[in-house]
């Protein structure tokens, strides 16, 4: 199955990256394996056959509503933001982003 | 042109659970330091586990009684990709195949029925704070329970539309499911509005107002996009499919994206999560935890309290709630001082977290009646009961101590009627009087009103001199 460039640009574009042409174009070829790999499974009928959504077969694995102290506190997951270009870093105890609308 | 509106909303309501939905950490993030509530299950770090939170799903059971709804057996969780800084995951786990609430209703005080379309459980996304060139990033909110209730397209007015996220935001309250703290945005609004023209079978095209978070506001938002949308079709042009943000400022809507495509948000199934399997039981026993709703206390009260006076107290279930304990004798005068003196107060919201005991309003109602204390009396009195020094004692005693009880005994009452009657300042008005002037009757009452120091019951004590002056 061919990936058209316009279907990794959208790929891209959701993910809000930006692809040089070089990359694109390698992108889309591992992409087209990738495919072609999974696609193996197509020989097969599953007509009538459920989805696997999980394979564990377990149903309603739920927690009390307590709340537990974390070991990871605030500085520690904010120490866990890289700090560069400016823009990003921490700030007032917040993370700080470029800004995205 | 004639346009006929056809309206949509979506609603989101935080949940008032303890803990967030997928990590055992505060829900309750109000006035807490950013990012003091996350885990790294929130901050998405590699190798997190989210656990469900099993109180989430007992509340949307009773969400989903609240408002008529089938609750499915059988639901499961999926992922909804998408790439903003208020997600580390990159994706939303909400509930897009298999929702937990289907189908109900909702009527409004009309009696107007605005089907539910579904309602399902899903994560909040973090807060983003938009500065010039960069932004900040609060996830105290990320993975607080929310339940995104979808409407069918039954609205047609914005009247309808303002009633219907009234009712909704009473209904959750009442069930006990959200804070419904309106201002720290417990509850959400997304509003679909489409025009057509009068009797056309075809429905117009829809612009989205995202975000709305108070009834006013959808009320204003849908009135300026039907009143937009008919100046565009009037004009010949197109109405575009958008999604518009509201400014309460102006009162307009604008745009916010410049290009509209088609969502992509490759859902799939939450593989961390296992299905939720309710049994028939389970859902019963929780369902029966809800209390009395709304329409339940029309029902009860629609005869006794006055349907303006009821419809304002519904707002406040606390209220509803200890209306509901008393006998029915006393309600109507309980629910006059409820919406007249406790809701007229500043501090009410404090007031109405401890209202006195069934009893204290119980007795000050039959005072009342009794004849032992006046409206105004009775008001005092109520007031008192509020009050920290005074709270914990008997109604009768605290009218007591203010003074208030009305003078009913006939003895005592002749006796100052009679000095009325002697004292020479009132010597003219007992003349006229007597000569047929009906009105300066309510003199001799004052009169006597003024000698008891405000204590005689103005009926009898009118009653008395009537007598005396035949």
């Amino acid at each position: 199955m061919e990936i058209t460039r316009e279907e990794i640009d959208h790929l891209a574009g959701l993910s809000d990256l930006s692809l040089s042409d070089k990359e694109a174009e390698s992108l889309k070829g591992d992409l087209e394996n990738i495919i072609k790999y999974i696609s193996q499974l197509n020989e097969l009928d599953t007509e009538g056959v459920e989805p696997t959504y999980q394979v564990f077969e377990m149903e309603n694995v739920w927690r009390e509503d307590d709340i537990i102290p974390q070991d990871a506190d605030r500085e520690k997951l904010l120490n866990l933001v890289p700090a560069y270009q400016g823009n990003i870093g921490t700030q007032d105890n917040q993370i700080k982003v470029p800004k995205v609308l | 042109m004639k346009y006929y509106p056809t309206i949509g909303i979506e609603c989101h309501v935080q949940l008032s659970t303890k803990t967030k939905l997928f990590s055992e950490v505060d829900n309750d993030a109000r006035g807490k330091e950013p990012n003091s509530c996350v885990s790294p299950v929130d901050y998405a770090l590699p190798g997190m586990l989210p656990r469900l939170n099993g109180e989430a799903i007992k509340y949307a059971i009773r969400a989903g009684k609240a408002m008529n709804c089938k609750i499915n057996q059988y639901s499961r969780f999926d992922r909804k990709h998408y790439f903003y800084p208020d997600s580390p995951k990159g994706f939303q786990i909400t509930q897009f195949y298999h929702p937990i609430i289907g189908e109900g209703y909702v009527e409004l005080p009309s009696g107007t029925k605005i089907r539910i379309e579904h309602a399902h459980l899903e994560g909040d996304a973090g807060k983003l704070t938009h500065f010039d060139t960069y932004s900040l990033v609060d996830l105290n909110r990320v993975d607080t329970p929310l339940i995104e209730i979808v409407s069918m397209p039954d609205i047609h007015s914005s009247a309808d539309a303002r009633d219907y996220c009234k009712e909704l935001w009473r209904l959750m309250c009442y069930a006990g499911v959200t804070n419904g703290d309106l201002y720290n945005g417990n509850m959400r609004f997304d509003v679909n509005t489409s025009l057509a023209p009068e009797g056309a079978k075809e429905l117009g095209t829809r612009t989205e107002v995202k975000n709305l978070n108070s009834f006013r506001s959808v009320e204003r938002a849908i009135e300026y996009e039907i009143k937009r949308q008919s100046k565009l079709l009037d004009s010949g042009e197109k109405v575009i499919q958008e999604t518009l943000g509201w400014n309460d400022a102006t009162g307009e809507t604008t745009g916010q994206r410049s290009k509209e495509e088609a969502k992509d948000y490759r859902y799939m199934p939450e593989p961390d999560i296992p299905p939720i399997k309710l049994s028939e039981e389970f859902i019963k026993e929780e369902m029966e935890k809800v209390p009395m709703l709304p329409n339940d206390y029309r029902e009860k009260f629609g005869g006794v309290i006055p349907n303006d006076t009821l419809e304002v107290l519904l707002d406040y279930p606390q209220l509803m709630g200890k209306l509901g304990e008393l006998s029915d004798k006393s309600i109507k005068n309980i629910a006059n001082l409820f919406s007249s003196v406790l809701l007229a107060e500043e501090k009410s919201s404090e007031m109405l977290e401890q209202l006195p005991t069934g009893k204290q309003l119980e007795d000050l109602s039959e005072m009342k009646e009794k004849g032992e204390l006046s409206s105004t009396g009775m008001k005092e009195v109520f007031a008192k009961l509020f009050d920290p020094q005074m709270k914990t004692k008997d109604t009768c005693n605290i009218a007591k101590e203010l003074n208030v009880i009305q003078e009913n005994d006939t003895g005592a009452l002749e006796a100052i009627v009679d000095g009325v009657i002697a004292d020479p300042a009132c010597a003219q008005a007992v003349a006229d009087y007597k000569a047929g002037s009906e009105k300066v009757l309510g003199f001799l009452v004052g009169q006597v009103m003024k000698a008891s120091r405000g204590k005689a019951n103005p009926g009898a004590a009118q009653q008395i001199l009537k007598q005396k002056l035949q």
